[in-house]
């Protein structure tokens, strides 16, 4: 009844066909080649330790999250003062990968990157392109001391090498701890836990008040897991946490980590953990417990107080505590402390002004620029001595700094998650496991099955840690 | 849209008469025509847009189907070719494998229920009106047609962060109005993040946000049959429902063709609602879609080989999913043409 030329349908039938194809599109970039190398050419002297040009600017590109990017520039007037003719030019991002992915590949990246936040980009990537920053430790700071011996060198090592190599020199030193309200504790009369059984004794007394020991939010329910490799590594000592690193397949059934998780496995049990968390969004679980209290106890890194800061109820008095250890005397000594330097600062060797680069650290690492960072951010630097005066200080930030003397040396961290990037998947199994959906023998079995698929990808270099 | 619905709408040569509506001399008079006016329009109109696709759609699109066969790590100019590696490692990969399952089940059920609903809806604003006098849509039918058109004005992650709050399991207005009302096992509730109802939830908040755009899509179609043929219908004797199923929907059924795979190519996308409402997956990662998944293995773990074969796995499902719904459109009877002239 039709005749049947390509007519205006058939057209369309196309281009609905086309228009299927769109999604494709989505992952595709360009990929140049690079010509690279660096333009500075200057004699290096111990004022001048990487002969950096005398003139010209440094392209910073600093993640712009919680500490904000003007420290860098006050770094920069720093370096500006010392070398009248360089200038640090600071672009803020908040999207690092999105944004300094074609220049990585086009060979150009800037010539320092303050490779931090959600969208960071996985160090196991760029650590090939990456400058060793050994000599930015051997250096001398403005005050003329040498770097390494005036800054916290341990933690920047364990935070900063990747295979031997200290590809990121982290900033700000993090303090991991359980958060509480001494207020609320002292008008109550409860003494915060140092094991998991005391843990429990505690979620007895807070049910009795109407309220839970614990809670957690979906995006962040792997602080959990954050804490439990803690507790375990205190407990077992050092062997536990390399058995982590180097992605041993039976890592998780190590047995202080299955004490761990039996220990929280009988909070959640007993009903202490607050239901819901795995439907509810992070920020808003947690001012459930730094706003309405409805839970006593929250682990997270020392940020905790400046992310909550106009959610935390008046005279709220945030404190930090040690993380739970499974006995009461653990292997490694209980004021030993999971401490982690963070916001890593990456200096790509393909930079125009490598030297450059590693000069802004040098200046950051001085004394100037770290009072500078402690006194207006209220947080830690990796760089000693540099704490704001006592009165200007938080109860939250005084906990982390006495936290971190009377660890001493006795401090801890590790990579493996974020170096292969496992937080994702990990999320999943915790999510499940503190709903109270999945016992702690399946989830440690699901977070095992996530690190033996890291350990089968042989696309990756791996990280060996001894 | 509307036309397409029934056939090309009629040319108007003033001589020509062969019976079926067909234009024997429109190549030739064709050529004789080809002026500057012509000439320029073509370019304005088809070579501009063209070589903006081109530039923009096919290119990206040949990049990446050709880094999918690359172990590219999307951070450094260098990579070697591993021939279907990549396609082997997703398709043996866990995770991936329950977000396509995700997405399949996405693109099933979404598009039937937004369908369904929208037709409904339509149908009563336009001829589901009182069953005498004139053919009309129920009363303040307008009210309702801007209603319900709302949501879609509303961004999509606007969406997904209201529900997202709606939803949440100890604030949230779901549970604050089932425990009110005596259900008390909804205390607490976590409806996106226990198995059995995310993805239900997330179902339900993409029905929400798209519903009323595709009754106005299905509005402009039915009111582009004629009355008579209702009246026609109403005088034989049919009632509402009847005259839906074989009225209406026969007339604009090219219309459901086109919205059913517009629908499915968001369903098997769908990444601005999994992503505010489930950024990490979801419980057990019942909500993971492909996109989601593509996007942490791109970005986060740098294998854009990878993350490319998964965009080409995305392609190909969506042009499958293309393909079912030309074929059951045909088999149910969707090339016997009706036309209306």
């Amino acid at each position: 009844m039709e005749n049947t030329s390509f007519g205006r349908r058939t057209l369309l039938t196309g281009s609905l066909a086309a228009a299927a194809l769109v999604p494709l599109a989505s992952c595709a970039t360009g990929g140049g080649t690079s010509s690279g190398a660096g333009s500075s050419a200057a004699a290096s002297s111990a004022d001048n330790p990487f002969g950096m040009a005398s003139s010209g600017t440094i392209d910073a590109v600093i993640f712009n999250g919680g500490y904000k990017t003007d420290y860098v520039d006050f770094a920069g007037t720093q370096l500006t003062k010392k070398f009248p003719g360089v200038t640090v030019k600071v672009s803020p991002s908040t999207q690092i990968a999105q944004e300094l992915q074609p220049r990585f590949v086009g060979g150009n990246p800037p010539d320092i990157v303050d490779n931090s936040g959600a969208q960071q980009i996985g160090m196991s990537t760029i650590v090939d392109q990456l400058e060793d920053l050994t000599s930015v430790l051997n250096a001398n700071n403005y005050e003329g001391k040498k770097i390494a011996d005036s800054v916290f060198a341990s933690a920047i090592k364990a935070s900063g090498t990747f295979n031997g190599k200290l590809a990121a020199m982290n900033y700000a030193m993090t303090v991991y701890a359980y958060w509480y309200s001494a207020s609320l504790f002292k008008a109550n009369n409860w003494t915060p836990p140092k094991t998991w059984a005391e843990a429990l004794d505690l979620g007895a007394k807070a049910k009795a008040a109407g309220k839970y020991l614990l809670l957690f939010g979906k995006e962040a329910a792997t602080y959990y897991l954050t804490t439990l490799i803690a507790s375990a590594i205190m407990e077992g000592g050092d062997d536990v946490r390399k058995n982590f690193e180097n992605l041993k397949p039976d890592c998780y059934s190590q047995q202080s980590v299955v004490d761990s998780f039996k220990g929280l496995e009988a909070i959640i049990k007993a009903g202490y953990m607050k239901p819901g968390g795995s439907g509810t969004q992070f920020t808003a679980a947690q001012s459930q417990w730094s706003n309405a209290q409805e839970a006593l106890l929250y682990p997270s890194g020392g940020w905790i107080e400046n992310e909550m800061k106009s959610q935390t109820k008046a005279d709220f008095q945030m404190t930090g505590i040690n993380e739970f250890t499974v006995t009461s005397s653990p292997k490694m000594p209980a004021s030993s402390l999971h401490a982690e330097a963070g916001e890593p600062f990456i200096v790509p060797s393909k930079g125009k002004n490598v030297a450059g680069g590693k000069e802004v650290l040098r200046a950051m690492l001085s004394k100037d620029a770290a009072t500078n960072f402690a006194s207006t951010r209220l947080a830690l630097t990796v760089v000693k001595g540099a704490a704001p005066a006592e009165s200007a200080m938080s109860t939250a930030l005084k906990s982390q700094s006495d936290l971190l003397s009377k660890a001493g040396n006795n401090t801890f961290s590790w990579q493996f998650i974020s170096y292969y990037g496992l937080n994702k998947e990990n999320l999943v199994v915790m999510n499940s496991f503190l709903e109270g959906q999945m016992s702690a023998d399946d989830a440690r079995k699901g977070l095992q099955g996530i690190v033996n698929k890291a350990a089968a990808d042989t696309s990756k270099p791996k990280l060996q840690v001894s | 849209m509307t036309a397409a619905a029934y056939g090309p709408p009629a040319p108007t040569p003033p001589t020509v008469v062969a019976p079926p509506r067909a234009v024997p001399n429109r190549a030739r008079r064709w050529r004789r025509n080809l002026t500057f006016d012509k000439i320029s329009l073509f370019v304005v109109f088809l070579g501009l847009p063209l070589a903006l696709y081109v530039t923009f759609v096919v290119s990206p699109l040949i990049q990446a189907v050709s880094y999918s066969f690359t172990d590219w790590s999307g951070f450094s100019p260098n990579f070697k070719p591993v021939g279907l590696a990549n396609y082997l490692k997703i398709l043996s990969d866990d995770t991936f494998v329950k977000a396509m399952r995700n997405n399949t089940l996405l693109a099933v059920i979404v598009p039937l229920i937004i369908i369904v609903l929208s037709l409904a809806l339509a149908t009563m604003v336009t001829v589901g009106g009182a069953s005498t006098g004139q053919i009309r849509g129920i009363r303040a039918a307008g009210f309702y047609r801007v209603i319900s058109f709302f949501p879609y004005a509303v961004p999509a992650i606007i969406t997904g962060i209201m529900w997202n709050l709606i939803f949440d399991p100890s604030s949230g207005l779901v549970n604050g109005v089932l425990t009110r009302m005596g259900f008390s096992n909804f205390k607490s509730f976590p409806w996106l993040g226990s198995v059995r109802t995310a993805m239900p939830t997330m179902m339900f908040v993409i029905v929400w946000g798209f519903v009323g755009f595709y009754m106005v899509l299905f509005i402009a179609a039915i009111k582009g049959i004629p009355a008579e043929i209702f009246e026609a219908a109403r005088i034989d004797g049919a009632g509402r429902l009847r005259t839906a199923w074989s009225i209406t929907i026969p007339l604009i059924r090219e219309n459901v063709q086109t919205a059913y795979i517009y629908l499915g190519i968001m369903a098997i996308d769908a990444f601005v609602y999994a992503q505010a409402l489930n950024p990490q997956g979801g419980p057990e990662n019942s909500t993971l879609t492909m996109s989601q998944e593509l996007l942490s293995t791109a970005f986060q773990k740098g294998q854009f080989g990878v993350a490319c074969a998964m965009g080409v796995v995305m392609g190909l499902m969506t042009l499958l999913f293309a393909g079912i719904v030309f074929t059951i459109n045909r088999v149910t009877g969707g090339k016997d043409r009706i036309t209306l002239a």
